[in-house]
């Protein structure tokens, strides 16, 4: 009988329709698995953009916008799964997500585009994604890797560098970069003296480093995660003596770089890309401002694309009139891309004045413009940060 | 309406990914339930299954291996052989080992296969996998197409259990549990142990590398993450564990089960949670709701180290215990005539 109360219990709680006066959104992310920890302020993004809609109006005529957050746990197995939920369970209108590349390429090929759901992604950036048969369903507020793999290079490249060596930790994300850096520098007349993959969280990286120390290297182009491997490998190299100059995309964006290897070993030695936008565009400060408040860094990678998935998913919402799947594709370039009047990070109320006025918005995020091409993609724009006088990280806009 | 749609899509999800692992388990039962060959790198042979029908199906790409247009029937036998063949060199060289070596050395091989698919880029496009795998009746509208797959990997459940059933019952699988029980009696008996041994985990492996196949197929996307060992080797063994060793259809029980409880857990916690944030209970603020729902999804993966803790303390037979197949009629009157001889 206990038993059959519960499970009466259970089935009530799983088919209970969506309250009145919600409009659910699907959230998906690597929340355990391999990048736990890199996801948690990406939810962070994500719940903040919520939170500003509810605080100033909600969707519609005063729905509150929920986010039902599923685990992808970095896998395509996990990522099928959770897209399942939240499309036929919970009957969500849009996904954001599914953090990785494989977990979304997986989630949006078998679940989200036979359901005719919109997906944002806010951190998927494999190449194959801008490629899939997707019925415009699939879009990216994430760069793909192909522009800071390149901008990287330039970068690079302007800088004199002639021969740089190549290592990378063994994961989709850093591989990905890594590989359109070196065919990037390698097509500007530089080269590549090695080229050496590692895996991350080991305790020591001497021999790997000996093993890209021959064909004199002037600098060691590093992809990795700081916390993985980029602050043991950055620190072995400079114990041996082989590399002093280092460059490295978003994933080693961190204080802790600084903190633990030392300011006076990096000024002037060290250059990180990462997805910025334009500081004249004060969209990213507004979102800095706001997210500093919940406790969390706002340079965390893809934090801001998170919040400007989100925003943009309830802003397609909202310009549709009603919680439409089959509106939303449509309705979230019109949203995003320019013509229009443009909507920043935490304006929710004005931008739901104008909509209802049927004034064309065009939202400028925290990550970027988020200009969606005609794949669903947005293009790069990054920033370079050096290692200042002061100790701190000094950020430059690259045009 | 579209509420009660959308549960039975899922459902059929839940049943499909429930078929994909009973394969896993059936293939578990015949090298751990019937043979007692603890292989605890079923994530490798998945992986070997997976990735020959990725590679044999998908159409053609820059990143990696492709372009054989090879029909996916075919294709899925073509992953049975290979994971089989694999399966035979791995046991030529270590099935003599004893239950425990056995394990780690199969742990050993499953880690081996893995980085092998994570860094022979050219072949496999490394950590970023194989994308737009062909999936065997999806040109069919929805929800045909999702039924039809369904349907496909439950005939190839029925179909393994049947002969299974078969093979248990008939001399083949009494000389495995014999071997299981008493190897020494067993070799007594004039059986070649390890002749025996190798085939039970060939067949086990083979089958592994067909669930590797559908797996495939259902996601249409797979890298080095899908033969993650938590859910890949650990999840098939507390399946069968709870399901019931050696009981075929405990081992079907047992992967639809699990992965029941494993995927449904998280819509109950995020019910319960949103129940609790809203207005009318109003226990936790939304935020709140969003940090506990950070937490619920770890404690999915304590709550399946929580069920095997329980069923090997409460019932190490699981729920389904083993049923040994009765003698023969003739042999059991024979039996009989002998006793009553004495």
């Amino acid at each position: 009988m206990k038993t059959l109360l519960s499970a009466a219990a259970v089935a009530a709680l799983v088919t209970a329709p969506a309250m009145a006066g919600e409009i659910k959104v699907g959230s998906v992310a690597g929340v355990t698995g391999p990048i736990a920890e890199l996801v948690a302020p990406i939810i962070g993004g994500r719940n903040l953009a919520a939170e500003h809609i509810n605080a100033q109006g909600g969707l519609l005529g005063g729905d509150t916008l929920v986010m039902v957050l599923s685990d992808s746990q970095c896998d395509p197995k996990a990522g099928v799964d959770a897209g399942n939920k939240a499309v036929n369970v919970d009957q969500v209108v849009a996904i954001v997500g599914a953090s990785c590349s494989g977990a979304t390429n997986g989630m949006v090929q078998s679940v989200t585009i036979p359901a005719g759901v919109v997906n944002v992604s806010d951190s998927a950036t494999a190449p194959s994604i801008t490629d899939l048969a997707d019925n415009d369903l699939v879009f990216r507020t994430a760069p793909s890797d192909a522009y800071q793999g390149a901008a990287l290079a330039k970068l690079a490249h302007d800088a004199g560098f002639k021969k740089l060596a190549v290592t990378y930790s063994n994961d989709d994300y850093n591989a990905g970069i890594a590989k359109v850096f070196a065919e990037s520098f390698a097509g500007m007349g530089g080269m590549i003296t090695a080229n050496q993959v590692h895996e991350p969280n080991k305790a020591s990286y001497r021999s790997e480093i000996a093993t890209l120390s021959g064909g004199d290297a002037e600098g060691l182009a590093l992809f990795a995660y700081y916390g993985g491997s980029g602050i043991t490998i950055i620190r072995n190299s400079l114990e041996t003596g082989v590399f002093g100059k280092f460059m490295a995309a978003d994933g080693m964006f961190d204080v802790s770089v600084i903190e633990q290897i030392g300011a006076e070993n990096l000024q002037g030695n060290l250059m990180i890309t990462q997805a910025a936008s334009d500081p004249e565009n004060n969209s990213y400060q507004l979102f800095a401002a706001e997210f500093t408040k919940t406790g969390m860094d706002p340079a965390a990678p893809y934090a801001s694309h998170g919040y400007d998935a989100t925003f943009l998913v309830a802003l397609a919402i909202e310009k549709a009139g009603a919680a439409d799947r089959s509106k939303i594709a449509a309705a979230l370039r019109e949203v995003a891309n320019a013509p229009g009047e443009i909507i920043r990070p935490g304006e929710w109320e004005k931008a739901k004045k104008l909509i209802a006025a049927g004034t064309d918005i065009n939202y400028e995020g925290a990550s970027g413009p988020v200009d969606f091409d005609d794949k669903g993609d947005v293009a790069g724009f990054y920033s370079v940060n050096r290692v200042g006088s002061d100790g701190k990280y000094a950020m430059e806009y690259l045009r | 309406m579209e509420q009660y749609y959308g549960l039975f899509i899922y459902g059929l999800s839940l049943l499909t990914m429930g078929g994909i692992y009973a394969v896993l388990t059936l293939g578990l039962n015949v090298q751990w339930g019937f043979t007692g060959l603890f292989n605890a790198g079923i994530a490798g042979f998945l992986a070997v299954g997976a990735y020959v029908q990725a590679i044999l199906t998908t159409p053609i790409s820059r990143d990696h291996l492709g372009a054989y247009n090879v029909p996916i029937p075919l294709a899925m036998l073509a992953a049975m052989v290979v994971s089989a063949a694999v399966a035979w060199a791995i046991a030529k060289i270590c099935i003599r080992l004893r239950s425990d070596y056995l394990a780690i050395a199969t742990i050993g091989i499953a880690e081996i296969l893995r980085l092998v698919f994570k860094n022979e880029i050219w072949a496999t496009n490394g950590p970023r996998g194989v994308s737009q795998i062909p999936k065997a009746f999806e040109t069919l509208p929805q929800p045909w197409n999702t039924l039809a797959f369904l349907a496909m990997v439950l005939g190839i459940v029925a179909v393994i259990y049947l002969a299974l059933e078969k093979a248990r019952a008939a001399p083949w699988g009494r000389v495995m549990t014999a071997i299981r029980e008493n190897e020494t009696a067993a070799s007594a008996a004039g059986k070649n142990i390890e002749a025996f041994r190798l085939e039970s985990f060939v067949i086990g492996s083979a089958l592994m590398g067909l669930a590797g196949a559908l797996l495939a197929q259902y996601l249409k996307q797979i890298d080095p993450q899908v033969s993650d060992p938590l859910t890949a080797t650990f999840l098939v063994w507390v399946m069968l564990i709870a399901g019931g060793s050696a009981n075929n259809r405990g081992a079907i029980l047992g992967a639809m089960l699990l992965w029941v409880v494993w995927s449904g857990s998280e819509i109950v916690s995020q019910r319960f949670l949103s129940l609790l944030s809203s207005d009318w209970l109003g226990i936790l603020t939304i935020t709140e709701a969003g940090e506990w729902s950070i937490r619920f999804a770890y404690l999915r993966v304590f709550i399946i180290g929580l069920i095997l803790q329980i069923i090997l303390q409460k019932r190490p037979q699981g729920v389904l215990p083993e049923k040994r197949p009765k003698p023969h009629p003739r042999l059991r009157g024979d039996a009989t005539a002998a006793s009553q001889g004495d």
